[in-house]
């Protein structure tokens, strides 16, 4: 079935449902609100439910995403429990269709925040946002020809995290702590995966101001540290004494790297690390790991669904914000030796107060295509 | 088993001669492959899988299938280090308690496997798949998605202190295989395995309670699950819900590769050793030769199919199920 006739269909469906309800109620003229045609939303909702979609609870990520969401639904004086959770178990169709069934239950009246969970499935779960004039930010994964600024307001933002600059960033202080020169080897995460390809590109960024710097060899390690300690262990016999640094893709990689050195009594061995995880961070404060990145899931949880139900009760409109509002990177903190114990006092330690009303304060400017 | 044949002995031992050609081809091409630092590394990375492969070993000569090891495993990893940092967190103060105790819950775990399985009547693929999900599940929910660290010195000398080059878990790993080795062809429990496995009817009417081994199977396999959770414990250093992924793919294929058959009845725990020697051969070697690693995965896969082709007698079976 082309989407046109089931993007109708639901549309009918829907609209005869809310028609037949609303004319129990009897606000007919409230009956219809995508009729008017996309874009075209309510002005305002009043006391929207928020709602965040997502993968799972079984990661630290996640479960932090999640806290920064009921922290933000808290400050407007609402229990954590007014937060719902639509989890898509990692399946694009789960994700779209939680989100229409939610879209018909709260007949529109919604806030939601998003991770479509694959970058094709982003187009189908907004349209159905905007056709039920309900609000959504989307955070990592959207196509790039699909734009909040083509909705009108209800596509409130996209937010993705760019892990090229900070993945260079790591290189460099790893270069540097080699001196200048040597061989180096990179554990990568799934070769597919985007953040493991911007994550070598970034490597190679740094490689080309190092011209004594070799790079030996760079290879998937999946993101498990299992696999990164085997890994690191033939490494050690193909290139032996020639590796003089580690560039890991993952602090769950890194993990592994530490114990398969260990295991050969090698302590003293330069390696960078990302993700910012509380081990990680705690092993850069040991100097065992020389830098990692954290990308503050917490805060991209709570802004997320606060930049959706702010633009849905009209405290901003979207559609009058500069472009740079609208699709913008999030927040990437590099964590070394020098700042480990106060990223440690001020992130994990204690949970920062977030104002989250300052949407963009944080953010790292508009997201760029290549 | 009438060893008289040469095309019966040829099958017995191609698994072993696939091994020895894998190692003589790597070392052929770099050959830093075949010093005594590299195969230490190596004996090191089969550790746990080898655990994995000897417990579903049991299970497979019995004719059934065990696919819960991956969930037996990261749940035994994290209330293994749960346990050992409540008795204190040093081996010497009283925390070797959790390892008695975490063999006790690896044989808990495969007794219920076995006990869904037999009781419930529900085919052992089933039973054991869904009683992964259900150990993976419980190390979500006691983490809560956490990672947790053992940073114990006397605990982590079963990677860090070497006897002859290799690492101690190695060393205790070629006991347990002993072990495996004895209760399989000098116990009633590892004779009346292939007896189940070789045909359940002729056992059942032969008077041996098929039940009662099929639970006492699963239950040792419980308790190398739990051996293998603790030596990834020691190599890692840490336990989480994922401790066990991949250790399915590997242990099933490694018994395969080595020629215990999925039908039941044949091969065994030196079956098993020789294939998780192989995978592992494969997977430094194609690393320490240079091989790009998209090839690697294919190439894997090729060599598995091959080393299964060339291990397993097709002429004792009317067919594969």
């Amino acid at each position: 079935m082309s989407t046109f006739i089931k993007d109708f269909i639901d549309h009918e469906v829907m609209s005869r449902r809310k028609l037949l309800l609303a004319g129990a109620a009897g606000m007919a003229t409230m009956a219809v609100p995508g009729a008017f045609g996309r874009g075209q939303a309510r002005a305002a909702l009043t006391d929207p439910t928020i709602a965040w979609s997502y993968r799972d609870r079984a990661s630290a990520y996640w479960n932090s995403v999640l806290s920064g969401g009921e922290a933000f639904v808290e400050s407007i004086g609402r229990s954590k429990s007014d937060l719902v959770s639509l989890i898509s178990e990692g399946s694009s169709e789960k994700s779209l269709s939680d989100i229409r069934t939610f879209l018909a239950r709260t007949n529109g009246n919604c806030a939601i925040a998003c991770d479509p969970n694959d970058s094709p499935n982003a187009r189908p779960i907004v349209e159905s946002v905007a056709a039920a004039g309900a609000y959504i930010s989307t955070i990592w994964n959207k196509t790039d020809d699909l734009h909040p600024w083509d909705f009108g307001d209800n596509y409130v933002s996209h937010m993705t995290w760019s892990d090229e600059q900070p993945a260079e960033q790591t290189a460099r202080i790893l270069f540097e702590a080699m001196g200048g020169s040597g061989g180096v080897v990179h554990l990568g995460g799934i070769a597919a995966n985007n953040p493991a390809v911007e994550r070598l590109a970034g490597l190679h960024n740094a490689l080309a101001d190092f011209p004594e710097i070799e790079l030996l060899d760079a290879q998937p390690a999946d993101w498990d540290t299992t696999k990164a300690a085997q890994l690191m262990s033939s490494f050690l016999t193909r290139y032996g004494d020639r590796i003089t640094g580690v560039h890991c893709a993952a602090d769950n990689i890194a993990y592994g790297v530490i114990e398969a050195l260990r295991a050969e009594g090698i302590t003293d061995m330069p390696i960078v690390a990302y993700d910012g995880n509380p081990e990680a961070v705690k092993l850069v404060m040991d100097g065992q790991l020389l830098a990692t990145v954290f990308t503050n899931p917490f805060w991209g949880g709570g802004i997320s669904a606060a930049l959706a139900y702010h633009a849905a009760i009209g405290t901003f409109k979207p559609s009058e914000e500069p472009q740079e509002h609208r699709e913008f990177y999030g927040p990437t903190v590099l964590i070394t030796q020098a700042d480990a114990a106060e990223f440690q006092a001020q992130y994990l330690d204690s949970t920062p107060e977030y104002d989250w009303e300052d949407f963009w304060g944080p953010s790292n400017g508009q997201i760029q295509y290549r | 088993m009438n060893s008289k044949l040469t095309r019966e002995n040829v099958i017995r031992w191609a698994p072993a001669l696939v091994l020895l050609g894998l190692v003589v081809l790597f070392t052929a091409i770099n050959p830093a492959f075949l010093t005594q630092r590299n195969l230490a590394r190596i004996a090191l990375a089969a550790t746990p899988p080898m655990m994995v492969a000897l417990g579903v070993t049991f299970i497979i000569v019995m004719g059934s299938i065990d696919l819960s090891m991956e969930g037996a495993v990261s749940l035994c990893a994290v209330l293994f280090c749960l346990i050992f940092l409540k008795l204190g967190g040093s081996l010497g103060a009283g925390a070797w308690l959790a390892i008695p105790a975490i063999l006790i819950c690896g044989a808990l775990y495969g007794l219920l496997t076995g006990y869904v399985h037999v009781r419930l009547q529900i085919p052992s693929f089933m039973a054991s798949l869904a009683m992964g999900f259900v150990g993976t599940g419980a190390a979500v929910l006691v983490t809560g998605g956490d990672i947790v660290r053992i940073n114990d010195d006397v605990f982590r000398a079963l990677l860090t202190w070497r006897i002859l080059g290799f690492p101690l878990m190695v060393h205790i790993a070629i006991l347990l295989i002993l072990l495996a080795w004895f209760i399989q062809n000098h116990t009633t429990l590892g004779r009346n395995f292939y007896a189940v496995g070789g045909g359940e009817e002729l056992a059942h009417a032969s008077g041996v309670n098929v039940r009662r081994v099929r639970l006492a199977g699963f239950a040792l396999a419980g308790v190398f699950y739990a051996i293998a959770a603790i030596f990834q414990v020691a190599r890692l250093g840490q336990a989480e819900s994922v401790t066990g992924a991949n250790l399915m793919f590997i242990a099933i294929t490694s018994v395969v590769v080595g020629g215990v058959a999925l039908w039941g009845g044949i091969g065994g725990v030196l079956n098993a050793v020789v294939g998780v020697l192989i995978v592992n051969v494969i997977g430094n070697g194609m690393v320490v030769i240079g091989l790009p690693s998209y090839l690697q995965d294919g190439l894997l896969g090729v060599l598995v199919i091959i080393a299964v082709v060339l291990s397993t007698d097709r002429r004792l079976v009317s067919f594969a199920k």
